[in-house]
């Protein structure tokens, strides 16, 4: 339970600190003079299964860096998510699995 | 009581926040589909609560936030509504 | 009083962010981007700042109420937008 509450206070820190750099990058990207930005869907499996988890989880993509979850499908094996890529596809396809493992530690 | 009707720090934010709104209201004439409106009329709730709370600092009573409370209740419910309903129709 | 200006200018600063945004923007999903993501921080912390001017218990409790609503309830509105969207996923995926 301890362990649990630790886990949990430290997805919250990690979540501000998230949240102030995702915005601090949407206000570069508009108000840049040149619109020179890819995006585009990528889709990512899913390994929770909790109705509070998967609630957790869009949140927590929707509110980091240039990424936004649009669907989830029925049966919970897959997330489409757009993504305003600033770095390579790779490593926004470990940021949703890392998040993932973050957010199973405190809800399972 | 006239001196409370005189603040410019609250002058230029009521600035920015029509500023702000004109943007979200052109982007309602001209977006090409429907669903671009409903993006632009939830920024215009969130632009009418940003204008309540700075209202509420410039007279003073501490009562207008529970406009705040309700106007975010029904712009979320209105947004949700409207697309479904274009889910549906589709 | 001072610190109630500082949150008030960087808030109506990220929602000004966000209009500049909608416009800017070449598709509605990066438009969502921008108006999910810079609307709710700009109302949280005009919201804070409102509360710190006032800094009564009524008023702190109903300021985290409707920030813990307005976190909860954007990033569903702006799935919901985009379940409504009319077929211009088609052609864009790459997985």
């Amino acid at each position: 339970m301890l362990r649990k509450t630790f886990y949990g206070i430290r997805f919250l820190v990690y979540y501000l600190v998230q949240l102030v750099k995702s915005n601090i990058q949407v206000a570069l990207m508009s108000l840049s003079p040149r619109l020179d930005f890819r995006y585009g869907f990528i889709q990512v499996p899913l390994s929770l299964k909790s109705d509070f988890g998967l609630l957790l989880f869009s949140n927590f993509v929707s509110m980091t860096p240039g990424s936004l979850v649009t669907e989830i499908d029925d049966a919970r094996t897959f997330a489409t998510v757009h993504v305003i890529f600033t770095s390579s596809e790779k490593e926004v396809y470990d940021g949703v699995q890392k998040m993932q493992d973050m957010i199973k530690r405190f809800t399972a | 009581m006239e001196s409370t009707f005189i603040n410019i720090p609250l002058l230029i934010i009521f600035g920015m926040l029509l500023l702000a709104f004109i943007l979200a209201f052109v982007r309602m004439l001209k977006g090409p589909e429907t669903s671009d409106r409903i993006v632009s009329m939830d920024l215009i709730s969130s632009v009418t609560m940003a204008f309540v709370l700075s209202y509420s600092i410039l007279v003073n009573k501490a009562i207008y936030f529970d406009i705040v409370i309700v106007i975010s209740l029904i712009s979320f419910i209105g947004t949700v509504a409207v697309s479904t309903y274009l889910k549906q129709k589709k | 009083m001072m610190a109630t200006m500082v949150f008030f200018f960087l808030g109506a600063f990220f929602i000004l962010v966000s209009a500049i945004g909608l416009i800017r923007f070449p598709d509605l999903y990066t438009r969502m981007h921008a108006t999910t993501k810079a609307t709710s921080f700009g109302l949280l912390l005009l919201i804070l700042g409102t509360a710190i001017y006032f800094n009564t218990g009524m008023v702190w409790l109903k300021a985290v109420l409707v920030i813990i609503f307005i976190y909860l309830t954007a990033p569903l509105a702006s799935h919901s937008i985009a379940q409504s969207d009319e077929g211009s996923k088609e052609g864009k995926v790459d997985s």
